[in-house]
C-alpha cells in the first residue's frame, strides 16, 4: 500500500474544514458513546496527535465500543487483535511464510498493518507477545527477518485493559506504557447518559451501522494543520517544568520521559486545535497532565503506602507549578517547594 | 567540655571589651593590664573548676578566689605569703584603698591619674562584672542578661561625663556583647552534635532560612526604631540636637538640679569660711595686670523677702573664644586687655569658677565648664573647681565718674530693669533711700549718695560677728546697728539701690588679698569677699564695693567709688602698687539693654537669645516631620496610582509597522499581525491583566500563580463576580486578551480593555467590605508584597553571597586543617 508523504498531503487544511472534520468524527463517535464528550474529544487528539490510546476501565463501561467507534468512524484500514495469554508475537506483527510457487519466502504482514489498531484486553497478552508492539508504535516499521516494514500514516494503536480483574493479566511494562501517548478513564454514564443509552442501543446496536464520516486522507490533513499549532516558549517552558516536577517529585520513583514531554506537546496541539485555537495554551497541559503523563510514572513505595495515585500526584503538581510567563519572578509567587532546591552552594566536603 | 571552655574564654574576652568605655576614664592604660590580668586569673578560675566538673556555686567560689588572688597581687599591701596570697593585712589594705577610693573619687576629675585606690575599685568592678558573666553564660547559659552587668561598666563613664562619651568604645563593648550572644548559641547548637542541614552541609555555613530572614528584618527595623524614635520625640531632642547645634548646652542650671550651681548659698559659704580660724589657700592667680579688681565667681541678683538668691546660671560651652563684648566707645571709659592664670588649690570645691571679669577667652577648661554672659559666671553641673587650672584673657574697663554720670535711667518697661529691681516691700528702707537720693539728677549720683551713706562718718563699722542674712528685717536691723561685714554692706547698698530702681545685685569673689609674689596672687579663705554691681545704661554692670576697706585685706577702689573712709582709714594690707588715682580697675560687664529685650518674661534674665531663637522652629519641624511622614505612608498609594495610570496609557510605539502584504499570507493560514500594532496590543493585554492581578491582591481575592489566565478568569466568574454579568465578561475578556498575549501568535486587538478593567474593579469594590476598600486604597497589598517581595529577595541573595563567601573563606580556616589532621 502507498502512502502521501507529508508533503504530498496538500496545504493547510482551512480552520472551518478542520472544524468540519474533527466535529463530525466525534459527532459519528458520539452516536455510540454518549455523554462521554471529553473522552471522545481527548481520543481522537490522541490520533491527531500521531499518538497511541490506552484505555483502561472496568469492564462494560464502553472501552472496546469507543475504540471501534473511532475505528469505524474514519474510512481507513482497521485490524482489531483480541489479545490472549497464546497470542504470539508473530500474530502481531507478521511472518514469513514459504511460497512453494515463488520459492521464496513471502511476507505475511500482521495485525498492525493497518491504520486503526484496536487491542482489546492487551495486559491479557504475555510480555513477549506485548512487546511485538514496542517498534511498531514508536518507530512505525515492523521487522521481521532482518526486513522492515513501514506501516501507513496514520497509524494508532487503541488498547483496552482491565485494571481490576488482576487474575491471568500481564501488567504492561514501562516501555511499553510509555508508548501510549495518553491513557483514558472511560468513567460510568451519569444517569442521564445511560437513560439515553438504554433509548438508543435498547433495541439494536448502533455501531454496524455507523458510517465512516472521514477517510485516511482526511486524517492525514488533519494531522498536518495540527502540526502547524503554534506553540509559544512560555507553554514549552511549561511542558518542561511539568515533567521535571515529575523527575523532582519527592513522590515518584520514576519520572517522565522526554519522549513524554514531545508527545504531552504534541497532543496539547492536538486538543488546542480541537478547540478551535491555533495555540496551545498551558490549559491545555494541564488538561492533558494526568492522561499522558500519569500512567508512565511509578510512585515511591511510600505514595503507593499512603494509596496516592500517579493521576493524584500528577493533580498535585500541576496545582503547585507556577507558569513560566515572565523572566522576573511574580511576587504572588510561592516559593519553590523544599523538597527539589538544590543547595544553594556546593557541600564543603563530596 | 571544650566548648564550655571556649564560652567562657569567650565570656572573659567580651567583659574586657565590654570595660572598653573606662578608657575614658583613666588618662593611662595601666588599668586595662591589671583588668586583663584579673579577667585571667578569674577565667582560668573559672575553667579549672570546670575541669573537675564542680557544681555552680562551687565554680563562683573558684572565681571569686581567683580574682582575689589576682587583687593581691596587684595591690600587695606587703604582707602576703608568697606575694598572692591574702593575709588580713591585705584585706585592711583593700579596705583602706576601698575607703581611699571614695575620697579620690571626689578629689580627681576626669581624666584621672593612675592613682590605686582608683584602679582598685576598677580592677575589682571588672573582675566582679567578668565573675557574673561567666556565671550567667556558662554557669545559667543566660548570656542574654549578661549585657546587664556589662552595661554597669558602660555607665560609668556616662555618669561622670556631662555631655556624651565616645561612641567608639560602646560599639566594641556591644560587639563583646554580641560575640557572646553568638558563641553560646553556636555552642547551644553544638551541644546536639553536627547540625543536620539535609545535604550534608555543615554547621557553620550560614544558610538563607526564612527565619534567619525574619530575624534580619526584625534587626533591621528595630535599629531604624531606636535611631529614629529618640529624633522624634521632642522631649529627648532638645538634648541630642541641642548638642550638635551650636554647642548649647541640655538643661544648664536649672534651679532645681542636683549639684547645680543654682543650689550653692554663697553668702552661708561666705560666711563660714571668712569665721574660720584656720587660713587655707584657696586660689592662686597670676596676671599681666597691675592692680586688677577682684576675682569674682558669683552672683546673687534674685532678691526675695528672705534675702539674695542665686539664680541658675544658664550659658554656653565655656571653650575657646567667647563673643566679643560689644565694643563702647564713650569718653572715659578705658579698655584695656589682659591675661591671667588661675590655679584653684585642693581646698575649694565648688561648682564655680573664679576669674576676672569681662573675659574674652577660656583656655584648658575641658568640656564640662560653662559660661552665662548675663551673670558672668563660669560653672559646671558635674564638675567641680577642685585642682583647677585654666587660663583666661579678660578686658578691664575703668570708668570715670563723669561717663557714669552720663548714663542715662532706663526705662521702665525694659525687662532688665523690671527684674533686677525688684525688692520686698520694706517702708523703712524705701523712705532711707527717698531721703537720700532725694535731689540727686543722673542715676550715678544716686548711687554714690546711698554708697556714700556707707561711710564711717555715718557710723558704719567693720564686724565679723553679725547676724547673718539678707532679708529685709536684717537689712534693717544692718542700717540701725551699722555693724556688719562685706555681706550686709554689698547687700544693703544693692538693696538700697535697686529700692531707687537702678539694677543692682551682689556679686562674690575674692580681694587681692595681701601674699603677692611677682605677677601671683595667692588668695585665701580670709579673701573671700562680697560686693555690689550696678547696672548703667550704655555702660553695663559697675562694681561698688560699700565695705569699709579696713576690714578687708586686699581691698581696692576706683575712681567712681572711692574709699569713702580715706582719711581715717589707710589700707596697707593693700600691696606697695597700690596707687588710688591710677586707673582703678572695675568689673563691668556688658550687655546693651537693647540685647535684653529679647530675654522672656519668665524671671531668667540670663535666659539667652539662642533658645528664644530656637523656639519657634519646633512647630516648623514638627509640621515638616507630620508631613514626612504621611508622605511615607503616602507612597505605596502614589506608586500603586502611578502603576495604574502607566498601564491605564496605550503602550508606546516600539517598532515601526511591518504589516505583510496580503498577497504573501499562505491560504489557509490566519493572518498573523506583525509589527507595532501585535506588540503594543500584546503590551496593552500585559498591562492590563498585571493591573487586574494587582486589583485583586488588593481586595484579597485569591490569586494563584499556578493559574493559567483563562482559569483565573473562570475561577473570577464562578466565585466573585458571580452577581455582575458584565463584570464577568470583562474579567473573561481581560483573561483572553492576556492568554492571546502570552501564547498566541497574534494577540487580541481592538478590545475595550481599559473598559473592562474599570468594570471588574467596580465589581470587586463593591463587593468588597469597607475595611478592605480602606486598605486598598491607602496601602494597597500589591504594592507592600512587591517591596517586601524585593527586600526578601535582595537579603536573601545578599545572605547566600555571604554564605558563599564564607564557605570559600573556610577552606582557609585553621580550624579545619586541626580537625582534618585530627580525624586522619
Amino acid at each position: 500500500m502507498t502512502q502521501q508523504t507529508w508533503d504530498e498531503v496538500g496545504g493547510l487544511l482551512p480552520y472551518d474544514e478542520f472544524r468540519a472534520a474533527s466535529d463530525a468524527i466525534v459527532a459519528n463517535i458520539e452516536q455510540v458513546i454518549q455523554g462521554k464528550t471529553a473522552t471522545v474529544r481527548l481520543a481522537l487528539a490522541v490520533l491527531l496527535a500521531e499518538g497511541h490510546l490506552l484505555i483502561e476501565d472496568v469492564p462494560g463501561v464502553g472501552k472496546t465500543k469507543l475504540a471501534k467507534a473511532l475505528a469505524r468512524s474514519i474510512d481507513c484500514s482497521v485490524r482489531r487483535i483480541q489479545f490472549t495469554p497464546d497470542l504470539l508475537p508473530s500474530d502481531v506483527t507478521g511472518v514469513s511464510v514459504y511460497n512453494q510457487e515463488t520459492h521464496d519466502f513471502e511476507f505475511r504482514p500482521g495485525a498492525v498493518f493497518a491504520n486503526l489498531v484496536v487491542g482489546d484486553e492487551i495486559n491479557r497478552a504475555s510480555p513477549k507477545t506485548q512487546s511485538a508492539l514496542l517498534e511498531c508504535m514508536e518507530e512505525r516499521q515492523v521487522t521481521v527477518d532482518g526486513v522492515t516494514y513501514q506501516l501507513q500514516t496514520p497509524f494508532m494503536v487503541i488498547a483496552t485493559q482491565n485494571p481490576i480483574e488482576m487474575e491471568g493479566t500481564y501488567p504492561l511494562p514501562e516501555a511499553q506504557r510509555d508508548r501510549f501517548t495518553a491513557r483514558i478513564a472511560m468513567g460510568y454514564p451519569d444517569p442521564t447518559a445511560e437513560l439515553a443509552m438504554l433509548d438508543g442501543h435498547g433495541a439494536v446496536d448502533p455501531l454496524p451501522a455507523l458510517r465512516p464520516v472521514s477517510d485516511a486522507d482526511t486524517v492525514r490533513r488533519l494531522i498536518g494543520h495540527v502540526r502547524q499549532v503554534h506553540v509559544a516558549d512560555a507553554v514549552k517552558q511549561y511542558a518542561v517544568d511539568l515533567v521535571t516536577a515529575t523527575r523532582e517529585s519527592p513522590d515518584l520513583r520514576l519520572g517522565a520521559s522526554p519522549r513524554c514531554t514531545l508527545q504531552l506537546l504534541r497532543t496539547a496541539r492536538a486538543v488546542a486545535a480541537l478547540d478551535g485555537r491555533d495555540y496551545v495554551l498551558p490549559d491545555d497541559l494541564q488538561v492533558l497532565a494526568v492522561p499522558v503523563l500519569a500512567h508512565r510514572l511509578i510512585p515511591t513505595a511510600d505514595a503507593q503506602l499512603a494509596r496516592r495515585t500517579t493521576d493524584a500526584i500528577i493533580a498535585d503538581l500541576v496545582h503547585r507549578l507556577p507558569l513560566p510567563h515572565d523572566r522576573k519572578r511574580s511576587p504572588y509567587e510561592n516559593r519553590p517547594p523544599a523538597g527539589n532546591g538544590r543547595a544553594p552552594f556546593e557541600p564543603r566536603r563530596p | 567540655m571544650i566548648a564550655h571552655r571556649n564560652l567562657g574564654l569567650v565570656a572573659a574576652a567580651a567583659t574586657l571589651l565590654a570595660a572598653a568605655p573606662l578608657s575614658a576614664i583613666f588618662e593611662r592604660w595601666t588599668w586595662l593590664i591589671q583588668a586583663v590580668i584579673a579577667v585571667a586569673a578569674v577565667a582560668a578560675a573559672a575553667a579549672l573548676a570546670r575541669l573537675g566538673r564542680t557544681p555552680l556555686w562551687a565554680q563562683v567560689l573558684a572565681m571569686l578566689g581567683g580574682l582575689t588572688l589576682a587583687l593581691t597581687w596587684l595591690f600587695p599591701s606587703g604582707e602576703e605569703l608568697l606575694a598572692v596570697l591574702p593575709t588580713p593585712g591585705t584585706f585592711g589594705h583593700f579596705a583602706e584603698l576601698l575607703t581611699g577610693s571614695v575620697e579620690a573619687m571626689r578629689s580627681y576629675g576626669v581624666k584621672v591619674p593612675d592613682v590605686d585606690p582608683l584602679l582598685f575599685v576598677t580592677v575589682l568592678g571588672i573582675g566582679a562584672v567578668a565573675v557574673l558573666v561567666d556565671v550567667l553564660c556558662v554557669g545559667l547559659r543566660r548570656p542574654a542578661l549578661a549585657g546587664l552587668p556589662m552595661l554597669a561598666i558602660y555607665s560609668v563613664p556616662v555618669a561622670v561625663y556631662v555631655d556624651s562619651v565616645p561612641p567608639v568604645p560602646f560599639a566594641i563593648g556591644a560587639a563583646g556583647f554580641l560575640w557572646l550572644l553568638v558563641a553560646d548559641n553556636v555552642d547551644r547548637v553544638r551541644r546536639f552534635g553536627r547540625r543536620f542541614t539535609g545535604d550534608g552541609r555543615d554547621v557553620d555555613v550560614w544558610e538563607a532560612s526564612p527565619l534567619a530572614a525574619a530575624g534580619r528584618r526584625l534587626a533591621v527595623l528595630g535599629l531604624a526604631l531606636a535611631v529614629l524614635v529618640p529624633l522624634a520625640v521632642p522631649g529627648m531632642t532638645v538634648g541630642l540636637m541641642g548638642t550638635l547645634n551650636s554647642g548649647v548646652g541640655s538643661g544648664l542650671g536649672g534651679p532645681g538640679l542636683g549639684a547645680s550651681p543654682g543650689r550653692v548659698d554663697l553668702f552661708a559659704a561666705l560666711s563660714g569660711e571668712l569665721n574660720q580660724s584656720r587660713v587655707t589657700d584657696l586660689v592662686k592667680v597670676t596676671t599681666t595686670e597691675q592692680d586688677p579688681f577682684y576675682l569674682r565667681f558669683g552672683v546673687a541678683d534674685d532678691l526675695r523677702a528672705d534675702g539674695f538668691r542665686v539664680r541658675g546660671p544658664n550659658g554656653q560651652r565655656a571653650t575657646g573664644n567667647l563673643p566679643e563684648p560689644a565694643e563702647r566707645s564713650r569718653p572715659g571709659i578705658e579698655r584695656t586687655r589682659h591675661q591671667a592664670t588661675v590655679e584653684v588649690t585642693r581646698e575649694l570645691n565648688m561648682p564655680l569658677l573664679p576669674f576676672y571679669a569681662e573675659p574674652a577667652s577660656f583656655s584648658d577648661l575641658g568640656n564640662s565648664w560653662f559660661y552665662d554672659p548675663n551673670l558672668q559666671v563660669l560653672f559646671a553641673n558635674r564638675d567641680n573647681s577642685r585642682s583647677k587650672k585654666f587660663s583666661f584673657e579678660y578686658i578691664r574697663s575703668t570708668y570715670t565718674p563723669q561717663a557714669l554720670r552720663s548714663a542715662q535711667p532706663l526705662p521702665a518697661d525694659l525687662p532688665l530693669r523690671r527684674q533686677q529691681t525688684v525688692t520686698p516691700d520694706v517702708p523703712e528702707v524705701r523712705a532711707l533711700v527717698a531721703e537720700l537720693t532725694e535731689g540727686e539728677r543722673t542715676e550715678y549720683d544716686k548711687v554714690r549718695a546711698i554708697y556714700d551713706y556707707f561711710s564711717e562718718d555715718n557710723g558704719f563699722t567693720y564686724q565679723l560677728s553679725t547676724e547673718e542674712g539678707t532679708s529685709g528685717q536684717e537689712i534693717l536691723d544692718f542700717l540701725e546697728n551699722k555693724a556688719g561685714y562685706c555681706q550686709q554692706y554689698a547687700a544693703a547698698l544693692a538693696w538700697m539701690v535697686r529700692d531707687a530702681g537702678i539694677p543692682a545685685r551682689v556679686a562674690f569673689g575674692f580681694t587681692n588679698g595681701n601674699r603677692r609674689s611677682g605677677d601671683t596672687l595667692t588668695l585665701t579663705n580670709r579673701n573671700l569677699h562680697a560686693w555690689t554691681e550696678v547696672y548703667f545704661d550704655q555702660i553695663g554692670w559697675v562694681p561698688f564695693d560699700a565695705t569699709p576697706s579696713y576690714g578687708v585685706p586686699g581691698s581696692t577702689r576706683s575712681a567712681w567709688a572711692p574709699d569713702i573712709d580715706a582719711p581715717e582709714e589707710s589700707t596697707p594690707q593693700t600691696d606697695p602698687t597700690d596707687t588710688p588715682d591710677d586707673a582703678d580697675p572695675s568689673a563691668a560687664p556688658e550687655r546693651g539693654p537693647d540685647q535684653f529685650e529679647a530675654g522672656d518674661e519668665s524671671g531668667a534674665v540670663g535666659g539667652g537669645d539662642t533658645p528664644a531663637r530656637q523656639t519657634p522652629r519646633w512647630p516648623l519641624l514638627t509640621v515638616v516631620g507630620v508631613l514626612v511622614l504621611l508622605l511615607l505612608l503616602a507612597m505605596p498609594a502614589l506608586r500603586r496610582y502611578a502603576l495604574r495610570r502607566r498601564r491605564g496609557r496605550p503602550a508606546p510605539v516600539l517598532r515601526t509597522v511591518d504589516v505583510p502584504d496580503g498577497d504573501s499570507a499562505e491560504p489557509g493560514r490566519p493572518l498573523v499581525l506583525v509589527g507595532a500594532d501585535s506588540d503594543r496590543a500584546r503590551a496593552d493585554a500585559h498591562a492590563a491583566w498585571a493591573e487586574l492581578i494587582d486589583t485583586l491582591v488588593d481586595y484579597r481575592v485569591r490569586v494563584d500563580p499556578t493559574e493559567t489566565p483563562r482559569a483565573t478568569a473562570d475561577r473570577l466568574v464562578r466565585e466573585t463576580l458571580t452577581a455582575d454579568a458584565e463584570a464577568g465578561t470583562a474579567a473573561r475578556l481581560l483573561g483572553r486578551a492576556e492568554e492571546r498575549a502570552r501564547y498566541a501568535r497574534d494577540p487580541l486587538t481592538g478590545e475595550p480593555l481599559p473598559a473592562a478593567l474599570h468594570s471588574v474593579r467596580g465589581a470587586l469594590a463593591g463587593q468588597a467590605d469597607r475595611r478592605t476598600r480602606l486598605i486598598a486604597a491607602a496601602l494597597p497589598p500589591s504594592v507592600l508584597r512587591r517591596w517586601r517581595t524585593t527586600l526578601a529577595d535582595g537579603s536573601e541573595r545578599l545572605v547566600t553571597g555571604v554564605g558563599r563567601l564564607r564557605h570559600r573563606m573556610l577552606r582557609f580556616s585553621p580550624r579545619r586543617l586541626i580537625a582534618q589532621r585530627v580525624s586522619r
